[in-house]
């Protein structure tokens, strides 16, 4: 019963989080550029009105492209579980839930593609082309920092991971966790489809990636995907801000107030990078990914060498 | 649970004895599970070629297949392994060749039955290595014998080649691309889900009555899981045939199940019992699993092939709409492959990640460095799998159809014959994937088995079964969480418009299904990616000018062991044997001359 | 200080591997002249706890010659060939990024069998030199331009720098300012032959990478 509750609680806090910091984002690049922007909490207006709204679907589609909303939405909740919010523990560790929240991200990627590639047109089948192959190289860097992060933690529980351990981690092998933040800041940008990966904004180009693949959902389709992929931001950064921060007072409230300040701050960065750099050419990509993944090598060869 | 079985049996040093122990249990369940569902399958399927060829001989060896499998995982006798062994090998020649008019089909079973007999040569030798040593040919007489570290090395290197071959580890691998799509689907399902496994079985008992090996024989398995792995399914991505690429990922996943045996092998060397169990029981429950979801996903291919007569997947499409059963039950046996929750591809999987992270912090530095390897690398095959599905199943089942000579409007019956055994194999995945402790269990016992442990020794195993009993309830919350999202959406969408139109194409007009992303050009970043691996070869597809005319493009992937390994050295071969030919000796009677001297050399050695 | 010459070092090696993903040439310098900065840092993080004016000298020089003059002229030699991008590398970016990643393993797995006299003042110096070494070479060895194979080179030269503070404590500085300006006067010299090579056949490369525009998506 305890359980169901915290379970409950902690999707409450990430459905109420998650959509404030995409429209954190929003915000510091509106400020970049000049502007005042929409309100931060202009994402969560949109989901209200997309919720609010009818959906058209092509007769070309069959029932993997309704599904695919649904499956994402349900796996990236499912994850969130696995992620400790500042002083709220994770309601699900186990030994190898990094393996599981990969795969489960797989499986949400499996039916998002799927779906691209049923509407049967060939801008969407690009889109779906080029996720597989990103998440590819991604899914390598993401485990590759897992793997030293397992290492240093002597745990294969993602809580533990980013637990405790890490103020001492920080003292003994610093460089190396400099470059799994580097490396894991990379994974983030292409996982949650940011520039320099991908651009969030345009929906009519030719070289996007995720945009393009939902470009025919609509309605409560579309937001589903849309919070889903505010909460896969949360998640990410999630993992990465307990990283970044070298030191627990412990006391719960400066706690969790640091852990929200981390999370806003990476955000701010988020919205810097994305308003400083432009867009990578396509077939730099990979590049760019496979240096997230040689970061995170690098970081591997440090921490086998000093342990 | 070892159980002996004997008959009389006249045969100099042959014994009919068949034992059953945990190791052949495991086997026999996936082999009883896919014969029986092939077989039924095969009712329907063979419909199509009634009258025109007798079914007769087919349905003789398929039995013969089904007995020569039986045999194979029981045999407690060289002599009696090594029968069941040929009979086996021919038996899947005689299914091979089953439409033998196409030279095609010819060429491809008779690779297959070349290949066969070359691992055949290195068992014979190995097993004469072995009986030598332990002076019985009865493989639980061998199990107590101690062998030497250059003995135990040899044995094991010549069953690495012997039974690689059959198992198709990856430079090893050439007849496996050519046999299964040449064979029809059922026997393709049995080949790949079974007859493969037979090598892999092998490799099993021989770690199992080997019980010391050297430590490099570990490290040997480890990466020859990982290169059959990742190569497998880069080049299963490479494919524009169907069954084809389902071959190649069985290379895949044989590559998956070294590497469970690889780290099973080095825990046992390095006295981790954990280790070794978990890699061991996770290679066999990927066993189990493999057979399943694969002779699944190869009946779905041959219900696909029945009805459009057509393998290639760019001429494929749109047939989630005509074949709605059979699109779901292959989706089921794809997210399976790709090793997703809620199937039993993960439960396996997960056995082995784990196994690899436990090898990671226990192991010394090489081990170490190793299984983060396999770590990657089962990583990369895994998001590998999801793009050669995503692509498989997008081609083929989604959107439009390519070619307007497939069927369009009406739903196609599949004969029920063919779809019960796809129900049944879809349903064990569902089964293994949420209720994985029976299964898990069964193989970590055969994975306790090869380490020798006595059945009630302390190795905890709570320590793997309480992850997957949460994994289990996490996905049973994904299932209720999906309804409740599946229960929203339709309560807030039903009051709404919900319109049917076309999709929606960036204002281009006259779009047409041709204009859809075929495989080849979904799968295009990551072939060219690794174009030098793939030795991919592309021609045409260069636009120029204002008004391009009719452009053709081609791509097809060659393997690189058999254009690079193995085709050198037959065609050196072949020329040396030119070069003899051309010295022959025209007399027969000096033929007779050369039996008569080496009788007398036999002889002389003898009485010495 | 030690966090810092550890943080430095693993820079180096980072800006190193950033090196073989670079694809226009005026990135490469300026990653070369970020790198030679840091090495000057971590000549004073040495010897933070008595720094002498012979240590600032050399890390001033370090920096003025390397991280600024030299930079300074190579953007100069290419400046006059118009000389933008890497045209293609004898093995791509992606592959040379992941055998960047092979050599920084392989550089860490044979400090592990060489043995320094004295102990040095972090156990990451000598690996990293190594590694920032072997990535100068590669560079030299897999690229194409005559630029960046002075690039390369002077990464190596970076990375034998960095070997040698580890294992001197005390160095001439006589010396060491003199193999600076010998670097110095090699870079002259290279970048007035590139440029003199360059407008020799100032057609071959612009036509080459011309098609290899038309062919990049």
């Amino acid at each position: 019963m305890i359980m169901i509750l915290s379970i409950l609680c902690h999707w409450l806090i990430v459905l109420l989080l998650a959509p404030f910091f995409i429209g954190v984002i929003a915000k510091v690049k509106a400020f970049f550029s000049g502007k005042v922007g929409p309100s931060v909490f202009q994402p969560f207006f949109d989901l209200i009105k997309l919720f609010n709204k009818g959906a058209v679907y092509s007769k070309t589609t069959t029932w993997i492209f309704r599904a695919a909303p649904m499956v994402l939405l349900a796996s990236v909740l499912i994850l969130s579980l696995e992620i400790p919010l500042g002083v709220f523990k994770a309601p699900v560790q186990f030994s190898g839930d990094i393996f599981f929240l990969a795969y489960l991200l797989a499986l949400a990627r499996f039916f998002m593609i799927a779906a691209a590639l049923d509407t049967g047109f060939s801008m969407e089948g690009m889109g779906a082309s080029r996720e597989a192959f990103f998440s590819c190289l991604s899914e390598l860097a993401l485990f590759m920092n897992f793997i030293t992060l397992a290492l240093l933690a002597h745990s294969l529980s993602l809580s533990h991971m980013i637990g405790a351990d890490i103020p001492m981690s920080w003292s003994h092998v610093g460089p190396a966790l400099l470059l799994i933040v580097a490396s894991f800041f990379i994974v983030l940008l292409t996982e949650n489809y940011r520039i320099p990966i991908d651009d969030p904004d345009t929906h009519l180009e030719l070289t996007m990636i995720h945009e393009v693949m939902v470009l025919d959902h609509s309605g409560v389709d579309l937001a589903y995907v849309s919070y889903a992929s505010a909460i896969k931001f949360l998640i990410f950064s999630g993992i990465l801000v307990p990283i970044i921060i070298p030191f627990r007072t412990g006391d719960l409230v400066m706690d969790m107030l640091i852990f929200l300040g981390g999370m806003l701050g990476l955000a701010v960065c988020v919205g810097i990078v994305e308003s400083s750099m432009a867009r990578l050419r396509l077939n730099r990509v990979r590049n760019f990914l496979l240096i997230a993944f040689a970061l995170a090598f690098f970081g591997f060869i440090v921490t086998m060498w000093r342990g | 649970m070892n159980k002996t079985l004997e008959f009389l049996w006249h045969v100099p040093f042959g014994d009919f004895s068949l034992r059953l122990d945990p190791l052949s249990v495991l086997f026999l369940t996936a082999i009883f599970i896919l014969v029986l569902c092939a077989g039924i399958y095969g009712v329907g399927y063979m419909r199509s070629y009634q009258g025109g060829k007798s079914l007769g001989l087919h349905i003789f060896f398929y039995i013969l297949l089904a007995l020569a499998l039986i045999v194979v995982v029981t045999a407690n006798n060289v002599i009696l392994f090594l029968g069941a062994w040929e009979v086996l090998a021919i038996s899947v020649y005689f299914l091979i060749v089953f439409q033998d008019e196409k030279p095609s089909v010819r060429r491809a079973a008779f690779l297959y039955l070349i290949a066969a007999h070359c691992g055949t040569f290195c068992l014979f030798l190995m097993f004469f290595l072995m009986a030598h040593a332990a002076g019985s040919m009865n493989f639980d007489v061998m199990a107590q014998t101690n062998f030497s570290p250059v003995i135990a090395g040899t044995i094991f290197f010549l069953a690495l080649l012997g039974f690689g071959v059959k198992a198709g580890i990856f430079p090893m691998h050439i007849w496996l691309p050519y046999a299964h799509p040449a064979a029809p689907s059922h026997v393709s399902a049995l080949l790949s889900g079974v007859a493969i496994k037979t090598g892999i079985y092998g490799i099993c008992r021989i770690l199992w009555i080997i019980g010391v090996l050297p430590d490099w024989c570990g490290y040997v398995l480890l990466i020859l899981g990982i290169v059959s792995g990742v190569m497998g399914v880069l080049y299963a991505l490479g494919q524009h045939e169907l069954k084809k690429l389902l071959a190649y990922h069985s290379i895949e996943n044989i590559g998956i199940i070294v590497l469970g045996l690889g780290i099973g092998l080095l825990g046992r060397n390095h006295q981790m019992p954990f280790l070794a169990v978990l890699g061991f029981g996770g290679a066999l429950l990927h066993v189990f699993n493999h057979s399943v979801f694969k002779g699944l996903l190869f009946l779905g291919a041959g219900a696909v092939i029945q009805k459009t007569h057509t393998g290639e997947m760019d001429h494929l499409g749109g047939l989630a709409k005509t074949m709605p059963l059979v699109s779901g039950l292959f989706l089921i046996g794809a997210l399976a492959i790709c090793g997703l929750p809620l199937l039993n591809g993960f439960i396996s999987e997960f056995i082995i990640f784990f196994g690899l992270f436990h090898g990671l912090l226990g192991l010394p530095l090489q081990g170490a460095v190793l299984c983060a390897l396999g770590i990657l690398s089962l990583a990369l095959m895994g998001a590998l799998a999801l793009a050669c599905f995503t692509k498989v199943y997008g081609t083929v089942f989604l959107g439009e159809p390519r070619r307007p000579t497939l069927p369009t409007e009406m739903p196609i019956k599949t004969s029920p014959w063919m779809i019960v055994p796809m129900v049944i194999l879809a349903g064990l995945c569902l089964w293994v994937g949420l209720n994985p402790q029976p299964m898990a269990g069964l193989a970590l016992g055969g994975g306790k088995y090869l380490i020798h442990a006595a059945p009630l020794s302390v190795i905890d195993l709570s320590e793997i079964f309480i992850p997957l009993s949460v994994v289990v309830s996490c996905t049973f919350i994904l299932i209720l969480l999906m309804a409740f999202l599946a229960v929203a959406r339709w309560a807030l969408l039903r009051s709404r418009p919900r319109p049917i139109s076309e999709t929606w194409n960036c204002g281009f007009s006259h779009v047409t299904p041709r204009f859809q992303y075929t495989s080849s050009s979904f799968a295009r970043p990551i072939t060219d990616f690794v174009k030098a691996l793939l030795l991919l070869n592309r021609h045409g597809g260069k636009v120029s000018g204002e008004f391009p005319g009719k452009m053709q493009i081609s791509s097809s992937v060659h393997d690189a062991s058999e254009e690079r390994m193995f085709r050198p050295v037959f065609l050196g071969l072949t020329r040396f044997s030119k070069k003899l030919e051309e010295t022959r000796i025209r007399y027969t009677q000096i033929y007779l001359m050369y039996i008569f001297f080496f009788l007398i050399f036999l002889l002389a050695w003898k009485l010495k | 200080m030690t966090t810092w010459i550890d943080a430095s070092c693993i820079f180096i090696v980072f800006l190193s591997l950033g090196i073989l993903a670079t694809y226009r040439i005026v990135g490469i310098i300026k990653i070369f002249a970020a790198q030679s900065f840091v090495l000057g840092l971590v000549l004073i993080f040495l010897h933070a706890h008595n720094l002498s004016t012979r240590d600032i000298v050399i890390s001033l020089g370090t920096m003025g010659l390397k991280g600024v003059l030299v930079p300074y002229i190579l953007f100069w030699a290419i400046r006059h060939v118009s000389m933008r991008s890497e045209i293609k590398p004898v093995i791509g970016f992606g592959t040379s990024i992941v055998s960047g990643a092979l050599l920084i393993a392989g550089a860490f797995w044979i400090s592990l069998s060489l043995k320094l006299p004295g102990k040095p003042v972090s156990d990451l110096i000598l690996p990293c030199s190594l590694a920032t070494v072997l990535l100068g070479f590669m560079i030299m060895v897999t690229r194409t331009r005559a630029v960046t194979q002075v690039l390369g080179y002077l990464i190596m030269e970076n990375g034998i720098f960095l070997f040698a503070l580890s294992l001197f404590d005390v160095m001439p500085a006589m010396i060491e300012l003199g193999i600076l300006l010998d670097i110095f006067v090699a870079v002259f010299i290279m970048a007035i032959i590139v440029n003199n090579i360059n407008e020799e056949f100032e057609q071959a490369p612009a036509s080459v990478s011309r098609s290899k525009m038309g062919e990049t998506f």
